[in-house]
């Protein structure tokens, strides 16, 4: 095999693996569509970025990942600062706003750039050959900043994930936390936007870590296994597409799917059992 | 003043154009148990979230020993809260999460600890101590989900205990219930207060759930108050008829109040 399938398939793992692990608590928390409403920001961002980069060339290495962030980074902070309990607005509410604006801008974007449409809406599906040697320097960083907060707010985020409002009731800090859990969601899922793409993105969060919650009796394992499962389904899902001459994204996103499906029979099996 | 105290002065809260709380003055000395009665929409939760910072008024001075709430930062205002062990009323416990009992009561600790440090040895001391001074060492290793109602308000009770904080708020603990449970829960915040001497804040809008040592009544009405003084005086008083907006007879069974509707009762 290439060595460069090799730095794909570690690419792959890694985004798997981190974004198997916001799962834990965007799926914890009951907020999956964040996933899709970030990655939204970051698709609008990365196009607007590249905006500039046609005015100067130069800007290329930096400018459409950079917008991303920025983008996603801004809808994350709007998204910490909806109190439902003081606003009358909904979390999911909030979300769907937020999104909905990121998805006209998204399209005003590539409506606006007749240049490079396809390219744009690539980003929508995104691709895992893309990848390149920074790339995956970049997603392995963000990765290990996220296993380090998760480790250094453990115990905070499991009085998130248990209830926000006794979280916010007992002097957790719960909106300082929240915010940065946010803001990191937003920079992780911009940064893997190319690989996995706006659209999968929000299978990959969901799936691996709903799998976890459907098997797993402790919150620890629930970490593990979610990881790990987000870590197969770039896997199996890459190795399917590369033999099967298919979509990388769509196999990755029908593996988490399945796993999902396999793990939520177990739990159908074991309630019957008892 | 003294740890634990709380006093409320000139304080009002408007929501919707509607004035839903309107306190005058309310002083609560440190080391009270204090019942908040009052008919559904009286004010009680309300009042309760505003002694806790979670609510802030349109008006007036809220001060938690010593400290006026209105002048504390996001940040102060949470560290305040480490010293409230706060039971809400109505709370969405995720309960799919498969928390343990003991990571449930551990909560209570984290909320104390500061942040980016974990729990020692000494706080799961705590937790456990709690966890067997509630009866639930049993319960210790289950998962919070697959407890009865009346275990998990145990568990929550717990869970506010090992904050130690300096007043525990109890915003209609026995909500849900069976009168069993609810016998049992109040009675174990009664056990807490004679032991631990904490300061109790207890809603209930039933009245029969005020323990005997809940020695002072608050009666709210239409966000005001309407009663405030010991359980006899209250429970005399012509206010409690103003509040519930009827006759009312009121029966002492072993400390603990009743109220009866006349009309009902002698219609029956």
């Amino acid at each position: 095999m290439d060595p460069y399938f090799y730095l794909v398939i570690v690419a792959g793992l890694i985004a798997g693996a981190s974004t198997g692990l916001l799962g834990v608590y965007i799926v914890g928390m009951r907020i999956p569509f964040i996933g899709i409403c970030i990655s939204h920001a970051a698709m609008a961002g990365t196009i607007y970025g590249s905006f500039l980069v046609f005015a100067n060339p130069t800007l290329t290495a930096i400018c459409p990942a950079l917008g991303g962030i920025i983008a996603s980074v801004i809808a994350a902070l709007s998204l910490a600062g909806i109190r439902p309990e003081k606003s009358r607005l909904d979390t999911n509410v909030g979300l769907a706003i937020v999104f909905c604006l990121m998805l006209g801008l998204t399209f005003l974007g590539i409506g606006l750039n007749q240049a490079s449409r396809s390219e744009m809406l690539g980003l929508l599906w995104g691709n895992i050959l893309f990848t390149d040697r920074a790339g995956t320097i970049t997603i392995a960083a963000m990765a290990a900043v996220l296993a380090i907060f998760c480790a250094l707010f453990n115990k905070e985020l499991k009085v998130l994930l248990f209830s926000r409002s006794i979280a916010a009731a007992t002097g957790v800090h719960a909106g300082f936390v929240y915010g940065l859990f946010l803001v990191l969601c937003g920079i992780i899922l911009a940064v893997n936007l190319p690989l996995i793409g706006g659209l999968m993105i929000f299978s990959i969060i969901t799936c691996p870590a709903a799998a976890a919650y459907q098997i797993c009796t402790a919150h620890r394992s629930v970490v593990i296994a979610a990881t790990i499962f987000g870590m197969l389904s770039a896997l199996i899902g890459f190795i399917a597409s590369f033999y099967l001459d298919l979509p990388t994204g769509a196999c990755i996103v029908l593996v988490s799917a399945g796993i999902f499906a396999l793990a939520a029979l177990y739990r159908l099996l074991l309630n019957r059992a008892d | 003043m003294m740890e634990g105290c709380l006093s409320l002065s000139g304080v009002k809260v408007r929501r919707g154009g509607r004035i839903i709380l309107d306190v005058e003055s309310l002083q609560i000395p440190s080391g009270a148990f204090v019942g908040i009665i009052g008919t559904n929409g009286a004010g009680k939760t309300t009042l309760l979230k505003v002694c806790c910072a979670l609510c802030r008024p349109n008006r007036g001075t809220v001060e938690f020993a010593g400290e006026n709430l209105a002048r504390l930062s996001p940040w102060s205002r949470s560290n305040l809260r480490k010293r409230v062990g706060y039971i809400p009323q109505t709370v969405e416990y995720n309960c799919e999460l498969p928390f343990t009992v003991r990571e449930v009561v551990a909560m209570g600790r984290i909320s104390v600890r500061p942040l980016l440090s974990r729990l020692s040895g000494a706080d799961y001391e705590i937790v456990d101590n709690w966890i067997e001074r509630l009866g639930l060492g049993g319960l210790r290793g289950q998962t919070f989900r697959s407890l009865s109602g009346g275990e998990q308000q145990k568990v929550l009770v717990a869970r506010a205990m090992a904050q130690t904080p300096a007043v525990l708020m109890l915003d209609e603990p026995c909500a849900n219930l069976d009168f069993n449970w609810k016998y049992q829960i109040t009675e174990i915040v009664e056990r807490l207060y004679h032991e631990t001497g904490v300061t109790i804040l207890l809603v209930s809008h039933d009245t029969s759930l005020l323990p005997p040592a809940c020695s002072r009544i608050v009666l709210l009405h239409k966000g005001r108050i309407l009663a405030d003084g010991d359980i006899d005086s209250v429970f005399a008083s012509e206010a409690l008829q103003v509040a519930y907006d009827c006759r009312i007879e009121t029966l002492n069974v072993g400390g603990r109040r009743y109220i009866v509707n006349k009309n009902q009762a002698s219609g029956s």
